[in-house]
C-alpha cells in the first residue's frame, strides 16, 4: 500500500474513532495476491533471414512462423513472453456513520487502497492508488432521500457512478417511486472520471472533461409486478454535445400461478436511434424444482466519444434455459444451455469464414455428503465465435462449524480460439481455508497449482505452470444501538458478526 | 395452545399417581374387606362436610396396637397434588338430587373408585372412564372435547400444588396435534369464552406465559390477558413453525403485500425485529409492526435466506431483475452489495467469476455472455492486462501476425469486428482502423453499416463524425 493510501486507511480509522459518541460501522478488507504472468512478445526478422517452415511457409531458424508484407523488409512474429511476477494488494474500506445531529441523517464513505508489491505491474486495476468508491450524505425519512457526494445510480441503462446529487420520493403506501439525479459523471465500470490519468489506453480520444449525467426514472410495485422505466443523458459540456442518451423500461409480472415470475425489458439508444439490449424469461420455481426459459438480445452500447458506435456493431439474439432439480435432500442437480446468433454484419467476405452463432451450455451437481461438507461438480462447454471452451469443475468444501471454511477445488478446460493457432489446455487444483477467528476478524489463505500447455504450431508454444497465492483479512466493527430511521445502508453492515 | 383432555389425563394420573403414595405402605383394601362394611368408617369428610377425608391415627390403633396387630405408622397424608374441581360431600348431593329425580339408586364410592364388577373395596383412585360415563363423555380423556376440561378441573393458577414437572407430564390431547389448530381459527377462536375472556378449558393447562412462548401480540389480545400469570405454564414445550403459506417457494417474494394486507395476522408471531433480520431498511409495514419487548413473546426467528429465485447461477441472471426491482431488491440489500461485485478489484478471490475464470474468460469475453462493461473499464481493466502480456496492435494491422488462423484475417475481419467489437478493443485503439476507415487519405473503407443514421448522430454529436471525417462531414 502507498504512503497516501495508508494515510487516508488511518485518516478513516481516525475519522471511525472520533465519532464514538455517535453511531459507525466500518468494514475493513484486505487482499493480496500473488500471480505469475506470462503472455507474448512482438518480434521481428529480416525478411531475408527467414527460412521455409514445415508447413511452408516462412519461418524464422528457431522454427516461429513468420507473417511477412509483400515487399515489407521485415516479417514479424510473437515468441512467448518474459514470466512476469507480481503481487497486488487491495484495502478498501467501508464506513457509515450517523447520530449526526439529525435523525435520518447519515454518512457513508467507501474507499479503496492498492498497490503492487511485486516486480512488475502486470495486474489490472492496482492503479491509481486510491480510488473514493462512494462518499456521500444521505438523509432518508419515510417518504424521500436526498443524497449528495460520491454515488451510483443502478438501473437496467447500467452502472452510473456521478459526483452529484440524488432526490428520491415514494409513497409506499401505492408503490410509487420516483428518483432524478444529476451531477458529474465517472466513466464506465470504475470510479473514475473520464479525465483520469489511469483510462489513457483511451488514447487521443480521452475527453478533456466530466460529462454532465441526469437521470430520472420512476418504478411501480404491487404484490402482481412491478415495473420501472429510466432515462439517462450524458452531455460533454465543453462542447455541449450528447455523449450517450438512452430510456430503458423493465418489468416484473407474478400471475396468480405460484412460483411464477415473468420478466423482461429492453433500451433504446436515443443518440444513436437503435434498438439496445432486451431480454426476456419466465421462471417457474416450486420448492423442489425451478426453471426458466426465456430469449435475450444482446448490443453493445458505446459513449459517443468513442468511434466504435459508427462502426455498427450487430446484435445477437440467444435463447436459454436452465433447469435446477433438488433431486433429495441431499442432491441437488442443475442444467443450462444457451444458443445465440448474431444479426447479418452485412461485410462478409469469402476468403475468410467466421462464426456467427454460437452455444453453450453446463450441467453440475451439488451433494451435501456429510453435515458441513459438499460436493459440487460441473461440466461446461462453450463453442461460439472468436472462442471456444470445454471443462470440468469440481469443488469439496468442509465447514465443520460456522467459523472455519476448507475448499478444495480442480479443474480442467480446453479452450481453442478461432482467429489464431492456439489451444490452452489448463489442469488446476487448489486449497483454500477461511477462518473466523473472532466474531469480528475473518482469516483466510490459498493456493492453486495451475498447469497449463498452450499449443501453437510453431515455437510459440510453450508450458506455463505457477502456483498462485492469495490472502485475505477481514475485520468489521462497529457501535451504536438504535438504529430507527437509519438508512438501508447502516442497517447491514454487520456488527461483531461474521463477515 | 389449549389443553383441556390434557388437564384431565395428566391431573387424574397425577392425583392418582399421589395418591398411591401418599396411602399408607402396605396398606390392603381388599384385605380389610371385612372389617368395614361401609367406606364412611374410615372416609367420613367423603360424606359429611367439615370432617377429614382420611382417618385418624387412633382408627388404626384400635388394632394396630402392638398386641392384637402389629403397630403401624399412620400420618394423614398432605393435601394431593392434584387440579380436580372436586368436593366428595357436594358431588353427592348433587348425585343423589339428580338420580332420585331420574328414580334410579345414587351412585355410591365404589362406582368412581373401582372398576365395573369389582369386589368389595377393590378400590383404586378415581376412575376417568366411570366419570365420562356418568358425565356423559365416550372419547378416552385426552380424546374428550376440549370443552369438557373444566368440568372436572381448576385452572391452573388455582392449582398451586402443581410442580412445573407436573405441567410438563401433561401430554398434548389429539386436538392440538392438528396443523389447522395452531391457527386462529383453530386454538385462537376456541380459546375465547362464550361472553368474553378465556375459555376455562384453556386455563386449565395454561396460563399467559405460555402464549408469550409465541404471540407477540400477546398485550392486544383479550383472550390471552384474560389468562392468569403463571411461569408453571412454560413447562409446556411448544415449538413456533412456520405455516404451509411461509412454505410456498415464491413466498419470500410476495409476502410484502400479504403483509400490507394482513399485517395484525403477521404481528401475531412477527416482531418488527424480525423484519429487520432481513429487510434491510425500513419498510413501512415493519414499523408499525410491535417492537420486541418482554411483555410480548419473541416471535419467530428469522434465519436470513435467500429466496428461491437465487439459485444457481442467478449472479449471471440477475439484471433484469435488478433492474425493474429496485424497492424489492432494496428491501433486503443495500448498494454496498452492489459494489462488492460491480467493481473490479485487483487482488480478488474468486468471487463473481469462478475460479480460474482468466484462463477461460475468451469465450465468454468474445460473446458477452453477461455485460463485462458493467463492472470492467475497458480502458483501466482489459486494455492494460492485454497491453502486458503483448496483445495489443503495434504499427499497421496485418503485419504483426497474430490472427494467424487465417491468411486473410484482415480481409475479412469486418464480420467478427461487428459482431465482436467489444473485443477487439480490447487490444486495438480507434487509430488502428482509422487508417484503413477514416475519410483522410487511406482506404476509405466506409465502416457504417446497413441502417447507419448518419443524421442523428451529426446532429447528438458531430464531433464524433470529425474523428474520420474532419470538417468535411458528409450531409
Amino acid at each position: 500500500m502507498t504512503r497516501r493510501g495508508a494515510a487516508i486507511a488511518v485518516l478513516i480509522a481516525g475519522f471511525a474513532g472520533s465519532a464514538g459518541a455517535q453511531g459507525y460501522r466500518l468494514r475493513l478488507d484486505t487482499r493480496l495476491q500473488v500471480v505469475s504472468f506470462r503472455g507474448l512478445t512482438a518480434d521481428s526478422i529480416a525478411a531475408g533471414d527467414t527460412v521455409t517452415g514445415p508447413g511452408g511457409g516462412p519461418a524464422t531458424s528457431d522454427g516461429f512462423a513468420v507473417t511477412c508484407g509483400g515487399g515489407d523488409a521485415y516479417c514479424h512474429f510473437f515468441r512467448p513472453g518474459p514470466i512476469l511476477h507480481g503481487a497486488p494488494i487491495v484495502t478498501s474500506a467501508d464506513l457509515t456513520l450517523w447520530g449526526l445531529g439529525l435523525p435520518g441523517l447519515s454518512a457513508r464513505l467507501s474507499g479503496r487502497a492498492a498497490g503492487e508489491m511485486g516486480n512488475d505491474h502486470v495486474w489490472p486495476g492496482t492503479s491509481p492508488e486510491f480510488q473514493l468508491l462512494e462518499g456521500y450524505l444521505d438523509y432518508a425519512t419515510p417518504h424521500v432521500t436526498v443524497r449528495a457526494g460520491r454515488q451510483f445510480a443502478t438501473s437496467r441503462l447500467g452502472y452510473e457512478g456521478f459526483d452529484g446529487g440524488r432526490l428520491l420520493l415514494r409513497d409506499q403506501a401505492r408503490g410509487l417511486e420516483l428518483d432524478g439525479y444529476l451531477g458529474w459523471g465517472l466513466t464506465q465500470g470504475a470510479a473514475l472520471p473520464v479525465t483520469s490519468p489511469a483510462l489513457n489506453p483511451l488514447d487521443d480520444f480521452q475527453p478533456r472533461r466530466r460529462q454532465i449525467v441526469a437521470g430520472a426514472g420512476g418504478g411501480w410495485t404491487g404484490s402482481w409486478g412491478e415495473v420501472r422505466a429510466d432515462y439517462l443523458r450524458e452531455v460533454d459540456p465543453e462542447v455541449d454535445y450528447f455523449v450517450s442518451e438512452r430510456v430503458g423500461v423493465q418489468a416484473v409480472a407474478r400471475p396468480p400461478v405460484p412460483g411464477l415470475t415473468l420478466q423482461g425489458g429492453s433500451d433504446w439508444d436515443l443518440a444513436m436511434g437503435e434498438w439496445g439490449s432486451a431480454e426476456g424469461s419466465a421462471t417457474y420455481t416450486r420448492s423442489r424444482f425451478s426453471a426458466t426459459a426465456g430469449a435475450r438480445r444482446y448490443r453493445p452500447h458505446f459513449a459517443l466519444w468513442t468511434i466504435w458506435g459508427a462502426f455498427s456493431p450487430v446484435p445477437y439474439h440467444a435463447a436459454f434455459g436452465r433447469v435446477t432439480i433438488r433431486a433429495t435432500d441431499w442432491l441437488d442437480v442443475r442444467a443450462s444451455s444457451e444458443h445465440y446468433a448474431y444479426s447479418p454484419a452485412d461485410v462478409s467476405t469469402a476468403l475468410v469464414v467466421v462464426e456467427d452463432a454460437g452455444w453453450r451450455y453446463e450441467v453440475g451437481a451439488t451433494a451435501s455428503v456429510a453435515p458441513g461438507m459438499t460436493v459440487d461438480g460441473a461440466y461446461q462447454a462453450h463453442f461460439g465465435p472468436g472462442a471456444s471452451e470445454a471443462g470440468a469443475t469440481g469443488t469439496i468444501s468442509y465447514a465443520p462449524e460456522r467459523r472455519l471454511l476448507v475448499t478444495l477445488s480442480g479443474a480442467t478446460l480446453q479452450r481453442p480460439l478461432e482467429f489464431r493457432f492456439e489451444e490452452s489446455r489448463l489442469k488446476s487444483i487448489g486449497l483454500d481455508v477461511q477462518a473466523g477467528i473472532t466474531a469480528a476478524l475473518r482469516l483466510g489463505v490459498g493456493g492453486t497449482y495451475y498447469d497449463e500447455d498452450r499449443r501453437h504450431p510453431d515455437a510459440q508454444a510453450f508450458n506455463w505452470n505457477q502456483f498462485r497465492l492469495t490472502a485475505f483479512a477481514t475485520i468489521a466493527f462497529g457501535k451504536g444501538a438504535d438504529l430507527r430511521g437509519l438508512p438501508p445502508a447502516v442497517r447491514r453492515m454487520p456488527v461483531g458478526e461474521r463477515p | 395452545m389449549t389443553g383441556r383432555p390434557v388437564a384431565m389425563l395428566a391431573v387424574l394420573f397425577l392425583w392418582s399417581g399421589t395418591l398411591a403414595a401418599q396411602q399408607p405402605a402396605g396398606f390392603d383394601h381388599a384385605k380389610h374387606a371385612k372389617l368395614f362394611p361401609a367406606c364412611t368408617s374410615c372416609h367420613a369428610g367423603a360424606a359429611s362436610a367439615g370432617r377429614s377425608v382420611w382417618p385418624d391415627a387412633a382408627s388404626c390403633t384400635a388394632c394396630h396396637d402392638g398386641t392384637i396387630q402389629k403397630r403401624i405408622a399412620w400420618q394423614v397424608p398432605e393435601s394431593l397434588r392434584t387440579n380436580l374441581r372436586f368436593d366428595h360431600v357436594v358431588h353427592i348431593q348433587k348425585a343423589v338430587t339428580r338420580f332420585a329425580a331420574g328414580g334410579k339408586t345414587p351412585p355410591g364410592c365404589m362406582d368412581c373408585h373401582s372398576t365395573a364388577g369389582a369386589t368389595w373395596m377393590a378400590v383404586q383412585p378415581p376412575v376417568v372412564t366411570r366419570c365420562f360415563a356418568c358425565h356423559g363423555l365416550t372419547a378416552a380423556h385426552v380424546a374428550a372435547p376440549d370443552t369438557a376440561c373444566a368440568t372436572c378441573h381448576l385452572p391452573l393458577a388455582l392449582a398451586p400444588r402443581l410442580t412445573r414437572a407436573d405441567v410438563a407430564a401433561i401430554d398434548t390431547p389429539p386436538s392440538h396435534r392438528v396443523a389447522a389448530f395452531r391457527t386462529a381459527a383453530g386454538h385462537g377462536a376456541q380459546a375465547k369464552a362464550p361472553g368474553g375472556g378465556v375459555a376455562a378449558s384453556c386455563a386449565t393447562c395454561h396460563a399467559r406465559d405460555f402464549c408469550l412462548a409465541c404471540h407477540v401480540d400477546a398485550p392486544e389480545q383479550p383472550t390471552i390477558q384474560a389468562l392468569a400469570v403463571d411461569t408453571r405454564s412454560t413447562a409446556i414445550a411448544v415449538r413456533l413453525t412456520a405455516p404451509a403459506s411461509h412454505r410456498e417457494p415464491d413466498f419470500l417474494e410476495r409476502h410484502g403485500g400479504r403483509v400490507r394486507a394482513e399485517q395484525r395476522q403477521c404481528a401475531t408471531c412477527h416482531t418488527r425485529e424480525s423484519c429487520y433480520a432481513c429487510h434491510a431498511g425500513t419498510p413501512r409495514v415493519a414499523a408499525a409492526m410491535f417492537s420486541r419487548s418482554p411483555l410480548r413473546g419473541a416471535g419467530a426467528v428469522i434465519d436470513r435466506r435467500p429466496p428461491e429465485s437465487h439459485g444457481a447461477r442467478f449472479t449471471a441472471q440477475h439484471a433484469g431483475l435488478a433492474s425493474a426491482r429496485s424497492a424489492t431488491c432494496a428491501g433486503c440489500h443495500v448498494q454496498a452489495d452492489c459494489l462488492a461485485c460491480h467493481r473490479p478489484t485487483a487482488a480478488s478471490a474468486p468471487g463473481y467469476h469462478p475460479a480460474g475464470f482468466l484462463a477461460r474468460h475468451p469465450a465468454a469475453a468474445y460473446s458477452r455472455e453477461t455485460s463485462c462493461n458493467d463492472c470492467h473499464n475497458n480502458g483501466s481493466f482489459c486494455v492494460s492486462c492485454h497491453a502486458a502480456s503483448g496483445l495489443v496492435a503495434r504499427g499497421p494491422l496485418g503485419t504483426a501476425g497474430f490472427h494467424d488462423a487465417s491468411q486473410f484475417f484482415l480481409l475479412g475481419h469486418g464480420q467478427t469486428a461487428r459482431q465482436n467489437l467489444e473485443s477487439c478493443i480490447g487490444c486495438h485503439v480507434e487509430r488502428d482502423c482509422i487508417g484503413c476507415h477514416g475519410s483522410f487519405g487511406g482506404r476509405r473503407f466506409n465502416p457504417h453499416g446497413p441502417g447507419f443514421d448518419a443524421a442523428r448522430l451529426r446532429r447528438k454529436n458531430p464531433q464524433m463524425c470529425t474523428a474520420c471525417h474532419g470538417t468535411n462531414i458528409p450531409q
